[in-house]
């Protein structure tokens, strides 16, 4: 990683990240523009598109692609794709169901027990968007959601306190905030 | 070309413009929160998804949520995290954290399943959306619903927070007087040093 030299293998994933990010471009924009509709008219097109760039790009990890690139343009092109010729209640929630995702992934995938937290500071700032999105769209009149979203707030800043305490009293005890290590609770 | 000729090309609205353009920010962003290798820089890029997420908020015009949401998250939250990761030590991390393995492609899978399944949810249903009206006055709004139809939580909340707050003082304070050295902790995988009969006059 910290090589200056350009290896064959460093090129060759660079130039499948580059194409997957051109080619997840491009579909965006034929979608946007309605060209791909007027060629393939299939009832469910958007999420057949959904489909192939996952595929795509689960293809392009396993040949040792830059996995960044292709996560980053892979999941905001699908979330372009799947939210662009819906309802703008319909664009928030999809946008809270992907940062809900998104969260869902770094807690259960991390090991560090800091950045679960943060995951689960994302799962919530979803629902935020979520509670804020009804509030606006359907009860915009006594915005009850945006009481709820007071709620959660409250609710995450006295999680976020508690848990980082509790990192903090097992580092001190065990020297680590590796999750793998946390053996001390095994029955 | 101007930027008001484009939007028509597009048929689209300036929200639905903006909409885009913030989370194009958020989205990437969120994601090197979860997938940078340098964690205190995972930290700090949380400061900017909670702060294009306070855009969204006042996209949705919740201006006084927008504020809270800059106020709590993106400066409090934020600065708890970043204090507990400069506290513990981030070198002890797995240096391969991006590698794959079977726990990363199965949390992939479940986390793509979580996607679909609230999208086919999302999109199915159809929502008795009222465009026509607005709250006049929404910190107002949201004021008196607090005094009046919710006084009884608001006050559970801040028992929560009071209770937060000395649960916490209590876990993080360093106390050396009960603290266990590492080396005398029985070790799980010896199974030798458990005296089942202590265990059992224990639990009588």
């Amino acid at each position: 990683m910290n090589d200056n030299s350009v290896s064959p293998k460093t090129d060759f994933t660079n130039f499948l990240g580059l194409s997957y990010t051109i080619f997840t471009a491009f579909v965006a924009i034929g979608y946007s523009t309605g060209f791909l509709q007027k060629i393939y008219d299939i009832q469910y097109l958007d999420i057949c598109l959904f489909v192939m760039m996952v595929i795509l790009g689960y293809l392009a990890m396993a040949l040792k692609a830059k996995v960044k690139t292709i996560v980053i343009s892979g999941i905001t092109m699908s979330f372009f794709i799947l939210s662009l010729h819906q309802i703008s209640l319909n664009k928030y929630l999809i946008f809270a169901s992907v940062l809900f995702s998104i969260g869902l992934y770094g807690l259960t995938a991390s090991r560090n027990a800091v950045r679960m937290l943060m995951s689960i500071e994302l799962m919530l700032n979803a629902v935020n968007i979520n509670l804020v999105a009804f509030a606006n769209y359907v009860d915009p009149v006594e915005l009850k959601g945006q009481v709820f979203a007071v709620f959660v707030l409250t609710v995450a800043a006295a999680e976020a306190a508690v848990g980082l305490a509790i990192v903090l009293s097992i580092y001190r005890f065990m020297s680590s905030i590796d999750m793998e290590r946390f053996k001390l609770l095994r029955w | 070309m101007q930027f008001d000729q484009l939007i028509p090309y597009f048929n689209a609205n300036l929200a639905d413009v903006l909409f885009y353009i913030v989370t194009f920010m958020s989205i990437p962003l969120a994601i090197g929160v979860i997938l940078d290798k340098v964690i205190i820089r995972s930290g700090f890029m949380l400061i900017g998804l909670f702060g294009t997420i306070c855009s969204l908020f006042l996209l949705l015009q919740a201006q006084f949520i927008a504020l809270a949401q800059l106020m709590i998250y993106a400066v409090g939250i934020t600065l708890v995290v970043v204090i507990a990761l400069m506290l513990t030590s981030p070198k002890l991390e797995n240096a391969n954290e991006l590698a794959l393995d079977n726990n990363k492609v199965s949390s992939f899978f479940l986390s793509l399943a979580v996607f679909f399944t609230l999208f086919c949810a999302i999109k199915s249903e159809s929502w008795p959306i009222k465009p026509e009206l607005y709250a006049m006055d929404s910190v107002k709004c949201i004021g008196v619903q607090l005094m009046t139809t919710y006084a009884i939580p608001f006050e559970f909340a801040s028992l929560l927070l009071l209770i937060a707050l000395i649960g916490a003082i209590m876990i993080a304070k360093h106390d050396t007087s009960s603290k266990v050295q590492p080396e005398t902790l029985p070790n799980p995988d010896n199974k030798k040093n458990d005296n089942p009969k202590d265990l059992v006059a224990s639990k009588k």
